[in-house]
């Protein structure tokens, strides 16, 4: 058998090296890493150096609440607006729609430095367009960089506004996927459009639901850019600090190769543990 | 019951016009076939009576209302589509009830009409099922019992039984009849299939490239065909069709001789006026020929393929390059045969001009 396909081995060794190294071999170094206090020279095993103090770091809990709350309140919002976009869309009523389609779509290919400096511009405190906007109809002007919770508000807009185009085009794609017919009898049966949507489209849509939040868990707790870019480093005061940035100031900053290791982990962890968990209630009753 | 009553439908895409002013009255009661090559139109006829379709030009009306802006839900009508059109995340009972529960229908009733329509089609054991774990001839089942629960003055069905098998369909065809006449409620039925229009129907609307051709009982059709289109597309296996040539006039008619073989020649008693020399086409049913000097001429054809179905075998022959399908009663000891003369009835033969309508 093994002789037979050498040739098979062969074509696939250049890949399966490069796998092997760049992907593989990383992976599972990085778990031993997480076991080693990295603090000392030589690095030697511990238990306490860095899965110890995760559990008692008050720098961790912030970014794993900060993360929290950006994927409880982030996620839904953005993935209900993309409902909403994809079945406005998918509208027959709707002129140019690759025009929009494409719109909707392009947040993705702006390169994340010039989006991070315009969202700086416009939310800029002093000359920002939506400070601006906010004083022309009498409230008063919102800082959204020195303030924790108007910095976070802020991280949530960018997002959504970079990634719910990206899910609407997804859930787009699914939408268009649900044979005509079946609103066309639901339309003979007398359902309002309305109750098509709440009882036709949105059970169908379900996996493609399922798929984009689990998409979107898995971005969130591995969030980086805008918290780095849009609000300096986390700030104010660590206030938008994400699992992402505590692990790349733990390992590019601290260079604390371990608890970096440990973080990479429990960032994945959760990110399973929490697709695994939207999966199953949202999945199939047989 | 409705009476249902097509006056000058048009239909345009665009500039593009599929449907050219269709009059057509379909009476309480009756199961009328639409059927036509694809492409017809006939599908399009048909959901403009749904009112899934706007019309462009002309008035539908349905017992005796002019439909034309009613929406497709308040028309009446129940619609059985190809692909069965099933909810796929409902049950079959849930498949059922939707309609009439989102319109806030009283439970008893609903439950009434479920369990009827369960009755009638012989699906209840399915009701737990979704449609996902049924048969495609249980899935046609289902997508009738959601139409029959709706309790509509009108059922369309549009090419239901396209996506079976042979042997279902044959058995659904059966059971859509039987149905017709237990709840005895207009039916219009769209097909491509001329068998499942002979045999369902009370009343066949041939259609072909958006008008109407004609318009009758199956076998009026098939008798009394008005062109060469419908002579052609009722009845299987399909009409001969030969090129003849009229060689004399007659005071009641004209003798045509055929242009493969100018020595078999028939007389025509005929209405029509047509020309010496002018080119016609005849048509003979491949079960209309008879025995050698059983007709008023005798054709000698090339046999190239016979099929041999049991009880009746079809020879198919050439004619100077015309293909000619003759029925023969079957003759185990037969053994192939090069040639094959048969006779030809002149009451049995169509004679057609050069447009296709029928001489008469």
């Amino acid at each position: 058998m093994l002789s037979r396909n050498r040739a098979a081995y062969a074509f696939l060794a250049p890949y399966l090296l490069i796998f092997v190294t760049f992907w593989l071999w990383p992976i599972i170094n990085s778990l031993l890493i997480s076991f080693q206090n990295t603090r000392v020279n030589p690095w030697r095993f511990s238990l306490s150096a860095n899965w110890g103090r995760l559990f008692g770091d008050p720098a961790f809990y912030n970014a794993l609440y900060n993360t929290l709350i950006i994927l409880v309140i982030q996620v839904p919002v953005m993935i209900a607006l993309a409902t909403v976009m994809a079945v406005l869309l998918d509208s027959p009523l709707l002129k140019a729609r690759p025009l929009y389609r494409f719109a909707f779509f392009a947040p993705v290919v702006v390169g994340e430095v010039a989006y991070a400096a315009v969202f700086r511009l416009m939310f800029s405190a002093d000359f920002g367009i939506i400070n601006k906007l906010i004083t022309s109809v009498g409230l008063s002007p919102v800082s959204w960089f020195d303030n924790a919770n108007a910095a976070m508000a802020l991280v949530i807009i960018a997002i959504t506004w970079r990634w719910a185009g990206y899910n609407a085009i997804i859930l787009l794609a699914g939408l268009q996927s649900i044979p005509d017919d079946v609103y066309e009898a639901a339309t003979l049966d007398r359902v309002s459009k309305f109750q098509q949507f709440l009882h036709i489209t949105l059970p169908l849509l379900k996996p493609i639901i399922s798929f984009c939040v689990v998409l979107s868990v898995i971005g969130t707790m591995q969030l980086f850019t805008e918290p780095f870019l849009i609000t300096n480093r986390g700030g104010p005061g660590g206030g938008t600090e994400t699992l992402g940035l505590l692990l790349y100031r733990q390992g590019f900053t601290s260079l604390n190769f371990g608890y970096a290791s440990a973080i990479a982990y429990t960032i994945a962890g959760l990110a399973v543990a929490i697709s695994l968990l939207n999966l199953m209630l949202g999945g199939e009753k047989k | 019951m409705a009476k249902i009553k097509l006056e000058n439908v048009v239909k345009s895409f665009g500039a593009y016009q599929v449907v050219h002013g269709a009059n057509l009255e379909i009476e309480d009661g009756e199961f009328t076939v639409f059927v036509g090559p694809s492409g017809c139109g006939k599908s399009t006829l048909l959901r403009m009576i749904a009112g899934l379709e706007d019309i462009s030009a002309g008035t539908i009306s349905i017992g005796g209302k002019v439909v034309n802006d009613t929406e497709p839900s308040d028309r009446g009508i129940a619609m059985v589509f190809q692909s069965y059109a099933l909810y796929p995340h409902m049950t079959v009972r849930r498949n059922l009830s939707f309609g009439l529960e989102m319109n806030g229908n009283p439970k008893a009733d609903t439950a009434r009409r479920v369990a009827l329509a369960a009755n009638i089609l012989q699906i209840n054991e399915l009701m737990g099922r979704r449609p996902a774990q049924l048969s495609g001839g249980q899935r046609q089942r289902v997508a009738i019992g959601r139409a029959i629960v709706r309790e509509p003055q009108v059922f369309l069905f549009d090419e239901p039984l396209s996506n079976l098998d042979a042997e279902l369909r044959v058995q659904m065809r059966v059971e859509i009849s039987k149905l017709h006449k237990q709840l005895g409620t207009t039916m219009i039925y769209v097909t491509h299939d001329q068998t499942e229009a002979m045999t369902l129907a009370d009343k066949i609307v041939v259609l072909r490239a958006g008008h109407i051709e004609q318009v009758g009982a199956p076998l009026d059709l098939y008798d009394d065909p008005a062109n060469q289109f419908v002579a052609g597309f009722v009845g299987s296996p399909k009409m001969n069709f030969l090129k003849a040539e009229v060689v004399e006039k007659t005071p009641d008619g004209a003798v045509v001789a055929l242009s493969s073989d100018r020595n078999v020649r028939f007389a025509f008693q005929l209405s029509a006026q047509i020309g010496l020399g002018a080119t016609v086409t005849l048509g003979i049913r491949p079960e209309h020929f008879a025995p050698p000097g059983g007709g008023d001429a005798d054709l000698t054809v090339a046999v190239e393929v016979a099929e041999h179905l049991g009880n009746t075998s079809y020879v198919h022959a050439s004619l100077a390059g015309e293909t000619v399908v003759i029925e023969q009663p079957e003759n185990r000891h037969g053994g192939a045969r090069r040639h094959l003369t048969v006779g030809v009835p002149t009451s049995r033969v169509f004679l057609f001009d050069q447009t296709g309508n029928r001489l008469r």
